[in-house]
């Protein structure tokens, strides 16, 4: 078993050898391909992440001014909670606030000599996401209230965003995976030409058709194989720098829930890749391997 | 019976290269098939591996019916022959030893089994010093002695092999008939083709001669010379 193992290996190995050229073309597209789609994949994840963690379409959040106290407050909560399109408001007092916002930055920044700069905050929740810009619209003319937020637009911006990935990343990713999936099968097909004899010595002393076209393979299983672990490294390293680029620019990504683990990219790519890989290189040899 | 064609045609072309070919040869027989260049020969033989299929007829090679085997059952059936093909019958960028040892790992024999049967065929063909060479570095005879080799490397019963005299002087065309003869003595059923009238009248064996695509003669061992002396002139040799 081991010896057979040892001989199918050094096939394939002999394999690789011939045709640099073409084998650095399939690896490097198939990389390219993977990148994409390994990219795309991470950042609709973290999209995914960010769109459910944005207040739903039902919320707007209403910043009282400072000067509004604590009775005003709760007075106008159930203000707000009587009318029809609300379904319900909650208050969150700025002392709340405040500790939690000193606990997620207590990392970076020492909070605890600040006076509270916060002040108090309602959710509204609405009964119909319709109804959220007129309720809005009417919350912002109290005196007590200086901001209305309702996160409608920021979950457009999302959604849209994300809808671009897809199309971008997964349309280029699939256009150009094909374009790798053809060129692992030529590959295949050279090497296959490239070897003919050594097909035919197998073929006449008697080698099973499986046992000759396994090395061609696990030739075409290994292409995929690198180029997705390419794919996989480089992906993960330009994750790793634009994110930490983006966090510096907009610290409120730090709030996003993490995305894809490293870990799926890692183990994800590579074996797509050589799937991919040893599936076109089957065929090739149903087509080329003839005994 | 080691080998038994019915009624065999291949289609190639208008004329084709076999036709309506009948062909009996019973088990430790040694058989010299001749004839000129496109009479056929190699056709014939490529049936008997499953590499040509006959568009007619049946092709029985030791009692199965490699006309209708399919492509996963040959295997087995080239296992229990030793084929040395017309051409490219050796891998060029491997040593003789690696030649031999190739076929045998690919079907599976292991390290230490392979190391011992490549040893034996050796010693049987007389390569022992070339062990080491490349194909390139070897006479046209040792050339023919390691693709028999080769062929043999699994003791098949049933040896076939295609013009291994052609360019050879004819000392070492005869050292290749004698080679064959001695594995024939062996046990094992030999066929033959060769264009070489002289060493066909030397070893004295059977002879089926071919023209065109079809059996003209077949002239038993020990046949007459003059028999002989007709099947030349009539396939032109
Ligand atoms: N692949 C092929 N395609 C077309 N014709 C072929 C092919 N192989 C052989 N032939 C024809 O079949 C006939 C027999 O050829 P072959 O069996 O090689 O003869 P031999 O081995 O006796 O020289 C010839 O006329 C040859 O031209
Ligand atoms: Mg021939």
């Amino acid at each position: 078993m081991i010896d057979r193992i040892r001989f199918v290996l050094h096939e394939t190995w002999e394999s690789l050898l011939r045709n640099a050229t073409m084998q650095a073309a399939a690896i490097s597209t198939a990389c390219i391909a993977l990148i994409l789609l390994g990219g795309a994949g991470m950042a609709l994840y973290k999209l995914d992440a960010a769109a459910s963690a944005l207040p739903s379409q039902f919320e707007a959040e209403v910043f009282l001014k400072m000067t509004a106290t604590r009775e005003q407050a709760l007075q106008l909560k159930a203000e707000l909670e009587s009318w029809q399109a609300v379904a319900q408001a909650t208050l969150t007092p700025r002392e709340v606030a405040w500790e939690e916002q000193k606990q997620k930055l207590a990392a970076d920044v020492n909070l605890a000599d600040i006076p509270n700069p916060l002040p108090d905050k309602l959710t509204v929740r609405v009964r119909d996401p319709e109804q959220l810009p007129a309720v809005a619209e009417r919350i912002q003319q109290s005196p007590l209230v200086d901001e209305v937020i309702d996160s409608r637009a920021e979950l457009q911006t999302v959604l849209s965003l994300s809808r671009l990935v897809r199309w971008i990343g997964l349309g280029a990713g699939g256009l150009l995976l094909l374009a790798a999936l053809i060129l692992i099968y030529n590959t295949v097909r050279l090497t296959i030409f490239s070897r003919q004899r050594e097909v035919r010595v197998m073929a006449l002393v008697g080698a099973t058709l499986r046992s000759i076209r396994l090395p061609f393979i696990l030739e075409g299983m290994t292409q995929g194989l690198v180029g997705g672990a390419l794919a996989a490294t480089l992906t993960l390293l330009a994750a790793a720098l634009l994110s930490d680029y983006m966090t510096e620019q907009w610290a409120f990504l730090r709030d996003l829930p993490p995305g894809l683990p490293p870990l799926v990219v890692l183990v994800g790519l590579p074996t797509l890749g050589a799937l991919m890989g040893g599936l076109c290189a089957w065929w090739a040899t149903l087509r080329y391997v003839r005994i | 019976m080691a080998v038994e064609l019915k009624q065999v045609s291949v289609a190639y072309g208008e004329q084709g290269a076999l036709r309506r070919v009948n062909l009996r040869v019973e088990r430790g027989e040694f058989v010299f098939l001749v004839g000129a260049t496109g009479a056929g020969k190699s056709t014939l033989f490529k049936l008997l591996y499953g590499e040509r299929r006959p568009t007619e007829g049946e092709v029985w090679v030791l009692g199965q019916p490699v006309h209708r085997l399919k492509p996963r059952e040959l295997p087995f059936l080239r296992r229990q022959m030793g084929i040395v093909p017309q051409d490219y019958p050796l891998l060029p960028r491997k040593t003789v030893w690696e030649n031999i040892a190739y076929g045998l790992r690919a079907i599976g024999y292991n390290e230490s089994a392979v190391r011992q049967r490549v040893a034996q065929v050796l010693a049987l063909v007389g390569l022992n010093e070339q062990a080491r060479q490349l194909p390139s570095q070897l006479s046209g005879g040792e050339a023919q002695r390691a693709a028999i080799a080769r062929a043999i490397a699994n003791n098949p019963p049933l040896l076939i092999a295609d013009e291994p005299t052609a360019n050879l002087d004819p000392d070492t065309s005869w050292e290749i008939i004698e080679l064959l003869l001695r594995i024939n003595l062996r046990g094992a059923t030999v066929i033959v083709s060769t264009h070489n009238r002289t060493i066909v009248d030397r070893a004295c064996q059977r002879v089926v001669a071919m023209d065109r695509g079809q059996i003209l003669s077949d002239v038993p061992r020990g046949g007459y010379p003059m028999e002989l002396d007709r099947l030349y002139a009539s396939v032109l040799l």
